[in-house]
């Protein structure tokens, strides 16, 4: 535990790109530049909007805003719907341009990424980061195009260079230290913190902690003990003082894929169709990454609002589309006929390596993965469901691939199905 | 989009320009013939590949100032396809769901 701020100097680059795939948009259509525009997974009233350009967000329109109320806030809005390759290529270049500083980068997901200069100061990055900084920013600018905008963070962790790309948007580069952290956090409100949203503001609160300053100066002791009741407190008091807590990655836990219904009304013959779809994507994602499943899980949401779930973990491990599928039915057989399915999810769980490169001695098994390879191979040269289920042809057309939000490990199975 | 319209129909593209984008000289449509018109193209807006399973197309946005030009250049057989326009009337009414 270090009690005091962290004096080392700022080695640590966080980029954002602001209002990622709206400036991409813009980027690509230039006539849509300096209008309010609105970027969607579906063009229908009840989607949501995923990324609002900077003249939409001036009217008040916000991420995760209904489509029709944004439409109400401005009438003029300008809809378009998400085009995965082109942030994909925006994505690639903004990885080549921050790996060509420095070989750790880590990219925390499609829009945003970190390098870490410690070790390579003293031979190769000898300009102030801030330098390096503009730099990357005219990069992005020449090799993607002239209205591609990002904010640039510099601080000694990765927490305090998110809230310093946060300071100033769109385009700005901040840089916050040991000397101007009281100052920088004095500005702020709790909420404005990364990972402090409604129910954690409301623990500080309780404890008295109304402002990031008194954050800043509770002790280790109290935010362990009395306002996160976990060693989370622990790693806030490091976090804000500047020490690394957050340099770590998550292994694969569950992996699965949800889809809200095309039609409300839907009969059971094409819910059943778009399951079929869905346990198709999970085993494709599966696969992609190289792992097998024992546990399937299922969830239903009905026009009702009411939800309906149901998990089964297995003895023998599966990857096969046509295995995923028995086991989801056989879950989803057991559905209360309650009302009209809006939304199903498929998540397969207990996850471990697969060893279906090693042969077995059951020679059905060997059938089962030496087809499930050749239909991949077959989807990998024709594009993805070339080969599919015929109970899931008309689902083909209907579930797209989006955008994956937070996480970039599924990309170039995106690229290949887009 | 709902103020596109969708052609994907061959077009010639008889100019092109180079420009430098980091550490290669790229290339770029500048005028297009199309149904007897040429389109002149004022700005490039993004050039980015597609994969379309084993094969890689280039996606050109480009626009004339008036309309926003879609166009694919495939690599193998190095033909050009105009795959839609979007002008500036926008706001059309969402679909409803049913």
């Amino acid at each position: 535990m270090k009690y005091a701020l962290n004096d080392e100097s700022p080695q640590i680059l966080h980029i954002d790109l602001n209002s990622c795939f709206a400036t991409v948009e813009q980027q690509a259509r230039p006539l849509l530049r300096g209008r309010p525009l609105a970027v969607t997974n579906r063009l229908t009233v009840n989607a949501c909007v995923i990324a609002a350009s900077y003249e939409a967000k001036a009217h008040g329109v916000k991420v995760g805003m209904r489509l029709s109320e944004a439409k109400e806030l401005i009438s003029d809005l300008i809809t378009v719907e998400t085009d995965p390759p082109k942030y994909h290529y925006v994505y690639q270049q903004l990885a080549r341009i921050m790996k060509s500083y420095s070989p750790a980068v880590t990219m925390k997901s499609i829009d945003e990424g970190i390098i870490d200069f410690h070790g390579t100061r003293q031979a190769i990055n000898k300009r102030p980061l801030t330098a390096i900084g503009y730099e990357i920013k005219q990069r992005l600018r020449d090799d993607v195009g002239r209205w591609m905008k990002c904010n640039i963070g510099i601080a000694p962790n990765r927490f305090l260079a998110k809230t310093a790309a946060s300071l100033h948007k769109p385009d700005g580069l901040d840089v916050i230290t040991h000397a101007n952290l009281r100052q920088v956090l004095a500005d702020l409100q709790l909420t404005d913190l990364t990972g402090i949203a409604e129910r954690n503001q409301a623990r500080l609160n309780a404890c008295g902690i109304y402002t990031p300053l008194q954050f800043l100066d509770a002790s280790a002791k109290v935010l362990k003990n009395q306002v996160f009741k976990s060693i989370i407190g622990e790693d806030w008091h490091q976090r804000l003082r500047g020490w690394e807590v957050d340099n770590h990655s998550w292994g694969t836990k569950s992996i699965g894929r949800q889809f809200v219904m095309d039609d409300y009304h839907a009969s059971e013959e094409t819910v059943r169709s778009r399951l079929a779809l869905l346990c198709e994507s999970t085993g494709l994602k599966m696969r992609h990454k190289g792992l097998c499943a024992r546990g399937i899980s299922i969830h239903l949401r009905y026009k009702n609002g009411d939800h309906w779930q149901a998990r089964k973990a297995f003895r023998s491990t599966f990857f096969s589309n046509g295995e995923i599928y028995r086991r989801a039915t056989l879950l989803f057989n057991q559905h209360p006929r309650a009302d009209y399915v809006v939304e199903l999810g498929v998540t397969a769980y207990l996850l471990e390596t697969s060893h279906s490169h090693q042969m077995s001695i059951l020679d059905e098994v060997n059938r089962e993965v030496r087809l499930t390879d050749a239909v991949d191979q077959i989807n990998r040269r024709y594009g993805n469901y070339s080969v599919t289920f015929a109970s899931s042809a008309s689902a083909k057309n209907k579930i797209k691939q989006k955008i994956p939000f937070g996480s970039t490990r599924y990309f170039e199975l995106l690229i290949q199905q887009s | 989009m709902e103020n596109t319209v969708t052609l994907n129909k061959a077009v010639n593209v008889v100019a092109y320009y180079f420009k430098n984008t980091g550490a290669r000289l790229k290339c770029f449509p500048k005028r297009m013939e199309v149904d007897g018109r040429r389109v002149e193209f004022t700005e490039t807006g993004l050039r980015h590949p597609v994969q379309k399973g084993q094969q890689l197309v280039h996606v050109f946005d480009m626009t004339d100032g008036n309309a926003d030009y879609r166009l694919e250049f495939d690599a193998k057989n190095l033909d050009w396809r105009l795959v839609s326009i979007a002008d500036m009337s926008y706001g059309a009414p969402l679909m409803r769901e049913t």
